[in-house]
């Protein structure tokens, strides 16, 4: 069995620096992995990303992150993603790390994801350059998800797909339907059903719900903080 | 700019998106009954305070009702198991 620990959304910076950090301190009696969904800050600063590196450093177990849409508001989030490195985090984006747990080995794939929407309800690389370029980012961060997975269930006992935005609609319920083109994009769970996923890790969707699964059955979980009300969940592999 | 609620809803939203002491896009607006209604979770006490203030700046003197919570962070009391 190997024990993913999870959350999403945590928007740290100002006096938010440190509200998590007593929950996690018994992390590695519970937990193999923290999986860290993206929006770790909330203007996506340096400084706000020095605050996540203190709050998710020497845990004990490793920590695995993609960030989010917040994360690259300040356009800084080469810097933030140096920050987190240097405190010891993995920080994937199109990539993929492989774990030893005990004689296990578990594999992640992350990165960060984009809106598009879902079969029958999504938006098309056509017609402005700006709607082009919203879509054309909505197939670039799938192509880049489906390459991390390629091959990887062959290299590892588990694999987890981590992305920021969800790759299904049933864990937006509870947000509003007109808005679930800015919150997920299905594209991501053809990429994830295109290869053996055991669980696939998302936030984002604040007012969504934890538990979903992609068209082809893979469990998908909404690790948003508010989603959640705790600092974490831990899912059993 | 128009005193209709849906507008207000509207410019409210975008205020607590947009302005860099909130960036908050998770807050929920309502007008209702010639009051303003914010339900949603934030990260602290100071998000809610600023949410709140921001929301009364725009709401041009209606009633602001703060029914936010702070996201809990305790830790979990269990797993879930996924076979």
């Amino acid at each position: 069995m190997i024990r993913v620990a999870a959350v999403g959304d945590v928007h740290l910076g100002g006096d938010a620096c440190g509200h998590l950090r007593p929950a996690l301190e018994g992390l590695p009696q519970v937990a193999d992995v923290l999986l860290l969904a993206g929006d770790l800050t909330r203007h996506g600063t340096v400084d706000e990303a020095e605050c996540v590196a203190a709050e998710f450093r020497d845990l004990g177990v490793p920590v695995v992150a993609v960030l989010g849409n917040h994360d690259y508001h300040s356009d800084q989030q080469d810097e933030i993603t140096k920050v987190l490195t240097e405190a010891g985090l993995t920080v994937l984006e199109g990539d993929s790390t492989v774990l030893p747990v005990g004689e296990r080995r578990l594999a992640v794939a992350g990165v960060k994801g984009f809106g598009l929407g879902f079969a029958g309800r999504s938006c098309s690389d056509f017609g402005e350059p700006e709607n082009r370029a919203f879509a054309g980012h909505g197939k670039q961060v799938a192509a880049r998800l489906a390459g991390a997975l390629d091959g990887l269930a062959g290299q590892a006992d588990r694999v987890v797909a981590l992305t920021h935005y969800s790759p299904v609609a049933d864990t937006l319920l509870g947000e509003p339907p007109e808005i679930y083109a800015f919150l997920g994009n299905y594209l991501l769970a053809e990429a994830i059903d295109a290869n053996r996923v055991d669980l696939a890790i998302h936030g984002h969707a604040h007012a969504g719900t934890e538990k979903g699964v992609t068209a082809g059955g893979t469990r998908v979980r909404n690790v948003a903080q508010p989603v959640l009300r705790r600092a974490y969940a831990v899912y059993e592999l | 700019m128009t005193d209709d609620p849906y507008y207000l809803q509207g410019r409210i939203e975008r205020r607590l998106a947009e302005d860099p002491a909130t960036a908050e896009l998770g807050v929920r607006v309502a007008v209702h009954g010639g009051a303003v209604f914010l339900t949603g979770q934030v990260a602290s006490e100071e998000r809610r305070r600023h949410v709140v203030a921001a929301a009364t700046e725009e709401a041009g003197g209606l009633e602001v009702h703060d029914d936010l919570g702070i996201t809990a962070a305790d830790a979990p009391t269990g797993a879930e198991e996924l076979r």
